[in-house]
């Protein structure tokens, strides 16, 4: 998989914004506010569903608003990362909702469905809000699902990689369905948290 | 009288320039698919399909009719228009008039949440028999004619329809007038102005004017709660604006609201409905949202499906019967709203319909919810905190079982209507001197509860709330369930006739029921009989049913809350 993040390996500012911190992050259990951005129907819950809880349900639930979950992932270096995600809306009404869910985020996932050019569209204009307001050590993945339809494919491995290679993300394919790559996108991004100086 | 009981200006003066940007983006360019439709499966049997002798209106031919008498034309005229015309390509044209659809007319009886069967049918347009069949049609539109919404049929494929009832509506407008509706045959046209949107029903179920336009406010603030007034503002900037789009995904919540309209008494009894709970019980719960609305929460709301637990607002702040109706509806229709907490933003139409407040979800269980209403962006986790401590609460006072065990057992029998007349009890009503030569039915003739009593709602006017008692076997399945309601609904409609009206009480004998209707200062009671029932009788049952509520009030009710609508 894409892991050619060029991002600052060492900054702690992202998982400190996390409104109403209050536990003590320590070098040993980190903890993250994650969002995930991307049109109605890629699959957003779905990824989000598949890494919480371990299920797949095919019938469509559209989001209203956001959705916040919680799960914790143990690393191999046991180290723990919790993850406090906000699964957004993809309806247009909301798009302009977004900042209120990606402000103070450590980590971003846009997604894209790779049955469809129009909704990479999509993602790359998440990419750029997400460059223009975001915070700016953010860590931010593309992530192409619905892999399991790859005899549908409309978008490339090679041109999603490219962008996201010249956008300092990493990138990855999943699939909700199969559970593949799902945990280890959230893995990935693990691993690139800012970890915070042992005091 | 108007069966919307706010006195809230109409809107169709020019919007007061908003304060508030509502946070919608206008961004066209990238329109998401709208896939809830696909999950939806199966047609409403009750509202499916008309008979192919009563296809008789045709709006397109109901407008040229009309336009000859456009000039004659007032306020409130209704205009009866001839046999259709068979050139006419609008709603009943008769092109491809095949009748292979009409199969499933009578499905046997669905559940009545079933409504997430009822199909969308996006393979249909005016073109389609189907289509022109459905009993009840409703739209939105624009008024440049852009289609907002159609209940059946896919909103793009049908512009010409939309085209043509935006004709129909803008002719009179132009002319300083409003149209209200349009009688075509069986089927009756109810047009509703907001702004730059309209609203429109087709139906041939015989309900009346005021209860279809009643309908047609309720959706109209359905769609507020989505997108908030301020959508107006995208109109003047360009008149021509696509407004489907962003209702992307809320097919379900309409779909849903359409349904509540032949099952749900709150949409036109404007009252809501309680969960019958121990007075302590539901104390212990009201404490902990009065706790919490305290510290910086405007509404804080607990409801096991449609029926409010507790409900509490900041200070003096009210929340309108037909907000809490709407906003159970969206919630519960809703399915991403049961899989985590969310936060989402949330119009309260009668609060503010210009502005979004945020809305904290929470499903304790399967069908009890906590909402928590604010006016902060920011305040997820601090509401998030104080759900926790409401539930900690709710749990050590078992409230929540509590809740599950009056939804499977405390619903009000006729059965268990106390014998005793008690001499406390208010007098009957007056000037019932016509003697209705009827059988005196026997007891054992007496199906259901005493003196015939098949089924009652009273509906506490000082409260805003209403009670109705469990359907006995004869009402049991939902199609007989929905014609009781539509009688109640025809009864509502006639009681409360600014014209012929008000009227106190109201005796009435048909081949399915006798219905009784008594309104007073203080309540108004509907109340279903067998049709052989006798009337004295009847209405010495009324007057023990409303001892019985009032023996039972504190249970009942929901008390002390501050919910009165303005
Ligand atoms: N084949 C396949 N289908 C998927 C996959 N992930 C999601 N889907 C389907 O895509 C549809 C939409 O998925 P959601 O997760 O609800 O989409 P979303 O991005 O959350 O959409 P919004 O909440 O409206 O923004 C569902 O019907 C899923 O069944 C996948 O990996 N493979
Ligand atoms: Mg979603």
């Amino acid at each position: 998989m894409g892991c050619s993040s060029s991002l600052p390996a060492n900054n702690a500012g992202a998982v400190g914004n996390i409104n109403n911190e209050n536990s003590a992050t320590d070098s040993k259990n980190l903890r993250v506010k994650l969002v995930l951005l991307g049109d109605s129907g890629v699959g957003k819950s779905c990824i989000v569903l598949r890494f919480v809880r371990g299920q797949f349900d095919p019938t469509s639930k559209v989001t209203v608003g956001a959705s916040f979950l919680s799960q914790t992932l143990a690393l191999e270096d046991s180290t723990t990362v919790k993850f406090e995600i906000w699964d957004t809306a993809g309806q247009e009404r909301y798009a302009a909702l977004a900042p209120l869910y990606y402000r103070g985020a450590g980590a971003a996932i846009v997604v894209y469905d790779i049955t469809s050019p129009e909704l990479f569209n999509k993602a790359q204009y998440w990419v750029k809000e997400l460059q223009k307001h975001g915070s700016p050590d953010m860590i931010m993945a593309l992530v192409g699902n619905k892999a399991d339809l790859h005899d549908n494919r409309c978008v490339s491995s090679q041109d999603a990689k490219e962008y996201a290679d010249r956008n300092s993300m990493f990138f990855i394919e999943t699939s909700a369905k199969t559970a593949d790559n799902i945990n280890q996108l959230f893995e990935e991004i693990a691993k690139r948290l800012p970890r915070p100086a042992p005091s | 009288m108007d069966p919307n009981p706010s006195p809230h200006p109409t809107d169709s003066q020019p919007e007061p320039p908003e304060k508030r940007l509502a946070a919608l983006s206008l961004r066209s360019a990238h329109l998401p698919p709208d896939f809830a439709p696909a999950e939806i499966q199966e047609d409403d049997d009750d509202e499916g399909y008309l008979t192919a002798a009563s296809r008789g209106g045709s709006s397109s031919c109901a407008a040229a009719a009309w336009k000859d008498e456009v000039d004659g034309l007032d306020d409130d005229k209704d205009v009866d228009v001839g046999p259709p015309s068979p050139s006419s390509s609008g709603y009943a044209g008769e092109r491809g008039s095949s009748l292979a659809s009409s199969a499933g007319v009578d499905d046997p009886q669905p559940q009545p949440d079933d409504w997430a069967r009822d199909k969308k049918h996006l393979d249909e347009d005016d073109a389609s028999a189907s289509w022109r069949k459905r009993k009840k049609h409703f739209f939105i539109l624009s008024n440049s004619g852009k289609p907002i919404y159609s209940r059946y049929g896919d909103e793009h494929k049908l512009a010409g329809f939309s085209a043509t009832l935006q004709a129909i509506i803008s002719f009179v407008e132009n002319s300083g007038d409003h149209i209200k509706f349009v009688r075509a045959g069986k089927h009756q046209i109810v047009f509703l102005v907001k702004g730059p949107i309209y609203l429109v029903c087709i139906s041939c179920t015989q309900e009346s004017y005021e209860g279809l336009r009643g309908q047609l406010e309720l959706m109209y603030g359905q769609m507020l709660l989505i997108l908030t007034k301020s959508i107006n503002k995208c109109f003047e900037k360009n008149p021509k604006f696509d407004m489907a789009s962003l209702l992307g995904g809320t097919d379900a919540v309409f779909l849903s609201l359409i349904h509540a309209f032949s099952w749900n008494p709150a949409t036109f009894l404007h009252a809501y409905t309680c969960i019958p709970l121990a007075q302590s019980t539901r104390k212990a719960a009201s404490a902990v949202l009065q706790d919490v609305a305290d510290s910086g929460v405007l509404f804080a709301l607990l409801m096991c499906e449609h029926k409010v637990i507790s409900l509490v607002g900041a200070q003096k702040e009210t929340l309108h019967p037909d907000d809490i109706f709407l906003l159970s509806n969206f919630i519960l229709s809703s399915e991403s709203f049961r899989t985590s907490e969310s936060f989402s933003p949330i119009c309260i139409p009668r609060y503010n319909p210009m502005a979004f407040l945020y809305a904290y979800v929470h499903f304790f269980d399967e069908n009890t919810y906590l909402t928590l209403l604010t006016s902060s962006a920011n305040a997820f986790y601090d509401l998030k905190d104080s759900r926790s401590r409401i539930q900690n609460v709710l749990l050590k006072a078992n409230v929540l079982d509590e809740v599950q065990k009056s939804l499977r057992e405390s619903a009000l029998r006729i059965e268990d209507l106390p014998a005793d007349p008690s001499s406390r009890s208010v007098s009957p009503p007056p000037q019932f001197s016509e003697d209705v030569n009827s059988q005196l039915l026997s007891s054992e003739m007496a199906i259901g509860g005493p003196a015939g009593l098949w089924h009652f709602i009273y509906k506490s006017i000082y409260l805003d709330q209403y009670v109705s008692s469990e359907f006995p076997l004869v009402i049991s399945n939902p199609k007989q369930q929905k014609r009781l309601y539509k009688a109640y609904k025809k009864m509502y409609a006639s009681m409360h006739d600014k014209t012929i009206g008000p009227h106190k009480t109201q005796f009435r004998r048909d081949e399915d029921y006798v219905l009784f209707c008594w309104i007073t200062q203080d309540f108004e009671l509907y109340a279903a009989f067998n049709p052989l029932a006798d009337k004295m009788q009847a209405i010495k049952i009324c007057n023990r049913v409303c001892q019985w509520i009032r023996d039972l009030e504190n249970e009942i009710f929901v008390y002390g809350e501050s919910t009165l609508s303005w």
